[in-house]
């Protein structure tokens, strides 16, 4: 039953990604800049063969004959080969996704470490020096310019103690094959400990640099439903009952006052999928963040369509993650 | 007519001369790796009464805009790999050209555009670009502005290494004290490919330079050297014949012979050659016909029309030659996976958006390298760079900014090195618009801007003034042409007479 809805869900994503590529497609064309101009650059090329680049790539039709040639691509399955790039979108994109995903993981690792602990025990010495002390500091985890707290944390791991590499995914020497794209598991595949290692550290201060804020905000939330959680009939019951204060806490509090932090969490995510564009340069992480942004600014319209599909596949599927979540947490939510 | 008639119609038309003096105000358009700049002009102008609104764009935003000439001024910038103005002059400042953004028009300086994209011999093109500088500096078409200085850093344990003009890094006769490896900090996020027919920026070229030999090559200062001929020789205005070093072998043993020559041109000059592509690279080799074999060490350029010797040689440079047997074996795609050139270094492993990992080729035809392994790393947030040349990660880091030149030069063992630019920066007035149709206007406000306190502060003496749109390290470059100096009081008289009081 539970499998069946899940699978009704996910057939209902596919035209919301087709809405917003339509869109996406749109709105692209709209944008002022002529995507060939902009690849030529400042070369000395006769009018002829712009006009002959910009047939090949189909951008002479008009935007409606543009539209259906995307379509008649999906149909067999194809984003297009990117304008700018000798590559195809799909190529493009899934060598770009793994790190993304890495990091993305490695984020909430370091995200929930820190947010649910501090979360927790601010909620249970509720207006403390230690509730104050998070309270102050989610708020400076929120409002810090990841770039700047990113370059910071070179500064310190990297130039100062000679601690953690500065950037990168993997040390030029122990480059290995690639075979799913995810360091930390490539270089397991490869049975190689000491690059496995050396991924690890190349991951920490990119991943404490988006978990610092994404534990930031998580704290605050679970602070503040443990708080109403502790507060309740059932945790007084509890208690009443003569449970153990941990058994207390974490059984009958914290169960249900993971809801709410679960919905922050996976809108978080699903933004952290995503790729984060500041992030992913000052680490010269190559993942999706980068590889959007700057496919925007040269106008490589195919990439950012089978980019803005996948963002929208993700946060459908995050989304309905997340209602599966629930239905574990307190099963009288049903799908 | 009686005398005070006269005196009437005298002070009328004073009068009306008054009455339509008025303020010069205009709107300047500016990127936001501008807009320091562009606010700096904005007040200087002030000074002499003319009221500029500075708006910050995106780039690439107003492109559309500008070239419909809808728009009044703004700051552009234009790059060249010809160390020639063939690129840059040329399509900026011909009547309609493809980069003329400010509508210029003058048929003596197309005329001698046209004898110099189309002669031959050496001298008359020195004289065609010099007249034509004379001109442009008078016409004064844009406000002119600057070169910026190409900036890199190393570690000082690098020898053999100099920052390149045309921003190459050659790591053929580089070597690090106590190592044999390089690692090099990119500028850019990603290169394009390792097909050498797909590309158009510098920064693919730069890696790829050092896996691909070409026909001739650049020394860090423009100058053409030969490398894989060994010399050439013109036929006549439209031939010219090149003789191939003999006994070169790619790095997987395949020797390399005239018909790997034509091949990587026929792929590159016929439409659809590559996989049903088009390479965009065609464009900077000029009115070629064909290239054709004569024997196995010697190879034809066919042109349609005349075209000089040293325009050829500047843009062979960057035609880096493909073995045609291995293309053919393995396909496009195969060979995107593991490229073969005939360079002092082959590909190892690595991705073009991360890093990329070569190694020495020891069979390399002018004697192997002394690094025994090469890394470029994308690195795209200058911050990033430096950081990992202070701590000890990369050895060399491309483009440094000038305001973190200070940073590395306080930090022991690190060199920080400079090249002549190749890209010119400026602002674009719209010849076409009052007010700027007027050359009056357009010359005052060349007087009016205090480029050396701006290039100063801003760019912290890393730039060059430019007279016109002509590069100091460009063929044909007038250097007793002088700038336009910083006269207010001249620029305010320039005015009075265009009927702008500042009032």
């Amino acid at each position: 039953m539970r499998l069946l809805k899940i699978l009704q869900r996910l057939l209902a994503a596919l035209p919301v990604a087709l809405g917003v590529a339509v869109l996406a497609f749109l709105f692209l064309r709209f944008l002022p800049g002529d995507p060939v101009e902009i690849m030529l650059g400042d070369t000395q090329v006769s009018k002829q063969q712009i006009a002959e680049l910009r047939h090949q790539l189909n951008l002479d039709q008009p935007i409606g004959a543009q539209l259906i040639h995307f379509f008649g691509q999906l149909a067999h399955g194809q984003l297009g080969t990117s304008i700018v790039k000798d590559e195809s979108v799909t190529k493009l994109i899934g060598n770009a996704l793994p790190a993304t995903i890495e990091l993305t993981f490695a984020t909430v690792v370091v995200a929930l470490l820190i947010a649910l602990p501090v979360g927790i025990l601010s909620a249970i010495h509720q207006g403390s020096w230690l509730d104050r002390a998070v309270l102050s500091g989610a708020l400076l985890g929120i409002s810090m310019p990841s770039f700047w707290f990113g370059l910071l944390l070179i500064l310190f791991f990297a130039v100062e103690v000679h601690l953690l590499p500065t950037s990168g995914r993997i040390s030029s020497t122990l480059l290995v094959d690639r075979r799913t794209g995810f360091m930390l598991v490539d270089t397991l595949l490869a049975g190689d400990p000491r690059a496995f290692v050396d991924a690890v550290k190349h991951l920490v201060l990119p991943a404490l640099t988006l978990g610092v804020v994404f534990a930031a905000v998580l704290a605050r939330v679970v602070r503040s439903s443990m708080i109403e959680a502790l507060h309740r009939q059932y945790v007084t019951t509890a208690r009443a009952k003569g449970v153990r204060e941990a058994g207390v806490i974490v059984k009958h509090a914290l169960r249900n006052a993971l809801i709410p932090a679960v919905t922050v969490a996976g809108l978080q995510i699903g933004e952290l999928l995503g790729g984060n564009m500041i992030v992913e340069t000052i680490f010269a992480w190559p993942g999706v963040g980068r590889l959007v942004v700057n496919s925007i600014f040269a106008r490589d319209y195919v990439v950012v369509q089978g980019a803005v599909m996948l963002y929208a596949i993700t946060y459908v599927a995050v989304n309905l993650l997340v209602d599966v979540i629930y239905t574990f947490l307190n099963p009288r939510i049903v799908l | 007519m009686r005398p005070w008639k006269w005196l009437v119609i005298l002070v009328l038309a004073l009068l009306v001369g008054v009455a339509s003096a008025k303020k010069l105000s205009f709107v300047l358009d500016t990127t936001d790796n501008r807009a320091d700049e562009a606010q700096a002009i904005a007040s200087q102008l002030q000074q002499i009464g003319v009221d500029v609104q500075v708006r910050v764009w995106k780039s690439g935003v107003l492109l559309d805009a500008i070239k419909a000439g809808s728009r009044q001024a703004y700051t552009t910038d234009w790059g060249s790999a010809y160390f020639d103005p063939f690129d840059l002059g040329i399509p900026k400042l011909t009547t309609g050209g493809r980069g003329n953004y400010s509508f210029y028009s003058n048929p003596q300086v197309d005329e001698d555009f046209q004898v110099a994209s189309t002669t031959t011999s050496d001298a008359p093109r020195a004289a065609a670009y010099k007249d034509a500088q004379k001109r442009i500096s008078s016409d004064a078409p844009w406000i002119f502005g600057y070169v910026l200085k190409n900036i890199e850093a190393s570690s000082s344990s690098v020898r053999g290494w100099q920052p390149a003009a045309d921003n190459a890094e050659s790591m053929a006769a580089a070597s690090v004290q106590g190592g044999n490896a390089m690692v090099i900090g990119m500028r850019t996020d990603q290169i394009i490919t390792f097909d050498p027919a797909m590309y158009r920026d510098r920064d693919t070229e730069a890696v790829l330079r050092n896996m691909f030999d070409s026909l001739v090559t650049h020394t860090p200062s423009g100058d053409v050297v030969p490398q894989l001929a060994t010399s050439w020789t013109k036929v006549d205005d439209k031939t010219y014949d090149f003789t191939l070093h003999s006994g070169v072998t790619f790095q997987n043993g395949d020797p390399l012979t005239a018909d790997d020559v034509v091949y990587t041109f026929h792929r590159i000059l016929t439409p659809g050659a590559v996989n049903g592509d088009t390479s965009p690279r065609a464009g900077l080799l000029g009115p070629i016909d064909h290239v054709e074999k004569i024997d196995a060490t010697h190879v034809r350029f066919v042109y349609k029309d005349p075209f000089p010797e040293s325009l050829l040689l500047q843009a062979l440079v960057h035609f880096q030659i493909v073995p045609m047997a291995y293309m053919e074996k393995v396909g496009v795609e195969g060979f995107k996976k593991a490229p073969i050139g005939s360079g002092p270094f082959q590909f190892e492993r690595g991705s073009l958006d991360s890093q990329i990992v070569l190694k020495r080729f020891d069979n390399y035809w002018a004697g192997p390298a002394k690094l025994s392994q090469v890394v470029f790393r994308m690195m795209p947030e200058p911050s990033t760079r430096v950081a990992a040349l202070l701590s000890g990660e990369v050895q060399i880091i491309q483009a440094v900014p000038p305001d973190l030149v200070p940073r590395l030069q306080s930090a022991p063992n690190i060199d920080v090195k400079t090249a002549e630019g190749t890209r010119a920066y400026q602002i674009e007035l719209n010849n076409k618009l009052a007010p700027f149709n007027d050359v009056r206007v357009r010359q005052a406000l060349n007087l009016a801007v205090d480029w050396n306190s701006i290039l100063k502060n801003i760019y912290h003496g890393y730039a060059e003034r430019l007279p016109t749109a002509f590069l100091p390290s460009g063929f044909g470059y007038d250097s007793s042409l002088q700038p336009y100096p910083y006269d207010p009081a001249r620029a305010k008289e320039l005015l009075l007479q265009a009927g702008y009081d500042g009032k």
